[in-house]
């Protein structure tokens, strides 16, 4: 079944920077996509794009069967308590517990003013400590959310999504702050809940040996283009070269591909 | 040689600039000391009359006066107190408008900062007498002018506290799907706390040493017992009055720092 569709997908920013030149992609439910790309691709836009934290200039994005380009307020809050994210700097509410920041996963859920005063209903408190427990976090529960080290942040991020009970779980950059152990086990509590619960999800990354390693299929994105949409074993390592050095042959690593999108953007202000 | 020339030229500019700086500041201090009156020779002739006021009409402060100044002192306690808790009530739900980070749309921000501009920039001094005119004297209008200019003040400090603060806990909280007041109040809320105790502490004590002015044009506290000790020629119930203004002032600083060093 088609969760999501996405059809000539475009974003223009205020300043002129076109992030996204019209991107088609599906994602069936279950699969597990991999979005690879250099820095300053559009990775991180095409993700905000599909739960509207960005609005899109043109295009579609169907998610299950509905536009959601142009939702009311009240549907976007549908749409997105089924979209889970997870973000590169866990984004999570520091002065606060563990399990508040899991419960902050029910808002979507709760009508304005009890969700505005934090009143969480005794089975979601009973749901989001299941959660933590599932996560490996039992016992840190009631400690405040900036004690706990980036990896274990990042597994509170996605118990909050998991909270949501989502169809769709988009990850931006999930491991992109953490060392090699710590990755290691968030991107498998991620592949791990996200099979279990039979969650889609779409992760940005630009490590291609963890994207090969557990995507069902990987999205290569340059300069706002879809260039690579199959299977990681027909991403070939031309393929890999294609997608990060495409149009300049010079620039072959993260920090040169960093500062040509800074040129790009002086250039574009000047 | 060209290089060593033209620097020389330059530095040669930079001094004739700095001469015509000087001289123009020493005109101007010799314009103003003779638009004022101004001689060094008043300057000292005053200094006589002013220690005579000092150390002999007002000293000693009459603690024999100290009981009747209880009720004054408790009255510029009170009135600071109350403004910083109204005024603090109040300006954190205007500030959410007036920050850009929290505000639902930027008109809303626009007019908040105006609005609080005015409170703020209008001198404490003057919404007293124009209350006192509506209101009469006492201690209402005291604590009425204090909350104003509180608000004003604390709009203004919370505003840039709200776009200080972690933009992404705010995103994720959209990204779940609550409303804008359940962002502000589970995400945004919990950032700004520490600032909004440390603003509102600060504004108490600005309010104790506002109070005193506002007294003496008619807000009640001490600064009206001042006033009209001085109009009476009471000066040693007035070095005692201001001697407990002092007292006070110090105490909160005390107070409010020692609270502060606990939140941070």
């Amino acid at each position: 079944m088609t969760l999501l569709r996405v059809e000539d997908l475009k974003k223009v920013y205020a300043d002129g920077t076109a992030a996204l030149n019209g991107i088609d992609l599906t994602v069936e439910a279950g699969e597990f996509i991999v979005v690879i790309g250099p820095s300053g691709a559009g990775k991180s836009t095409l993700l905000r794009c599909l739960n509207r934290m960005v609005q899109p200039t043109s295009g579609k994005v169907l998610f299950q069967g509905t536009d959601t380009t142009g939702v009311s307020k009240r549907k976007l809050r549908e749409i997105r308590r089924s979209m889970g994210m997870i973000f590169q700097g866990f984004n999570l509410v520091e002065r606060l517990s563990v399990l508040a920041n899991v419960l902050h996963g029910r808002l979507g859920y709760m009508s304005a003013w009890r969700g505005a005063l934090g009143l969480f209903a005794k089975p979601d408190v009973e749901e989001a400590t299941r959660l933590l427990q599932r996560v490996g976090l039992g016992e840190q529960l009631h400690k405040r959310a900036d004690e706990l080290s980036g990896g274990q942040q990042q597994r509170v991020g996605i118990a909050r999504a998991l909270a949501q009970k989502p169809q769709l779980i988009l990850a931006d950059e999930p491991i992109a702050s953490l060392d090699p152990a710590s990755s290691e086990i968030v991107m498998n509590s991620l592949y791990t809940f996200c099979k279990e619960d039979g969650i889609a999800c779409l992760c940005n990354l630009h490590q291609v040996d963890v994207a090969k390693k557990y995507a069902t299929r990987i999205i290569g994105i340059y300069k706002g283009t879809k260039v690579f949409d199959g299977t990681p074993e027909q991403l070939t390592d031309e393929m890999i070269d294609y997608i990060y050095n495409q149009h300049n042959d010079k620039a072959s690593d993260q920090s040169e591909a960093d500062g040509r999108l800074a040129r790009a953007l002086k250039k574009e202000t000047a | 040689m060209m290089k060593a020339e033209q620097l020389l030229r330059e530095r040669r500019g930079k001094r004739n600039q700095l001469i015509v700086f000087l001289a123009f500041l020493a005109a101007l201090t010799v314009w103003s000391a003779i638009g004022t009156n101004f001689t060094p020779g008043a300057l000292w002739g005053g200094i006589g009359d002013g220690a005579g006021f000092l150390f002999v009409d007002l000293m000693p402060p009459d603690t024999a006066e100290l009981p009747g100044l209880i009720g004054p002192a408790l009255d510029t306690i009170y009135m600071s107190f109350v403004a910083m808790v109204i005024g603090a009530l109040v300006a954190s739900v205007l500030s959410i408008f007036a920050a850009a980070t929290t505000s639902p749309h930027p008109v809303f921000q626009v007019g908040m900062r105006a609005f609080s501009a005015m409170l703020r920039n209008v001198p404490v001094i003057i919404w007293t007498i124009l209350l006192v005119a509506s209101f009469g004297l006492g201690k209402l209008v005291g604590t009425l002018s204090l909350i104003i200019v509180s608000i004003g003040m604390l709009v203004r400090c919370f505003a840039e506290s709200l776009e200080e603060i972690d933009l992404g806990q705010v995103e994720a909280l959209r990204s779940v799907g609550a409303s804008y007041w359940q962002v502000i109040t589970q995400a945004v809320l919990p950032q700004f706390l520490p600032s909004l105790i440390g603003w509102a502490l600060f504004n108490l004590e600005v309010n104790v040493r506002a109070s005193t002015i506002v007294g003496m044009v008619g807000g009640g506290g001490l600064g009206f017992t001042i006033q009209s000790g001085l109009k009476l020629f009471q000066y040693k119930e007035v070095s005692m009055a201001v001697l407990l203004v002092l007292a006070i002032v110090l105490a909160t600083e005390f107070l409010t720092n020692r609270i502060r060093e606990r939140i941070i």
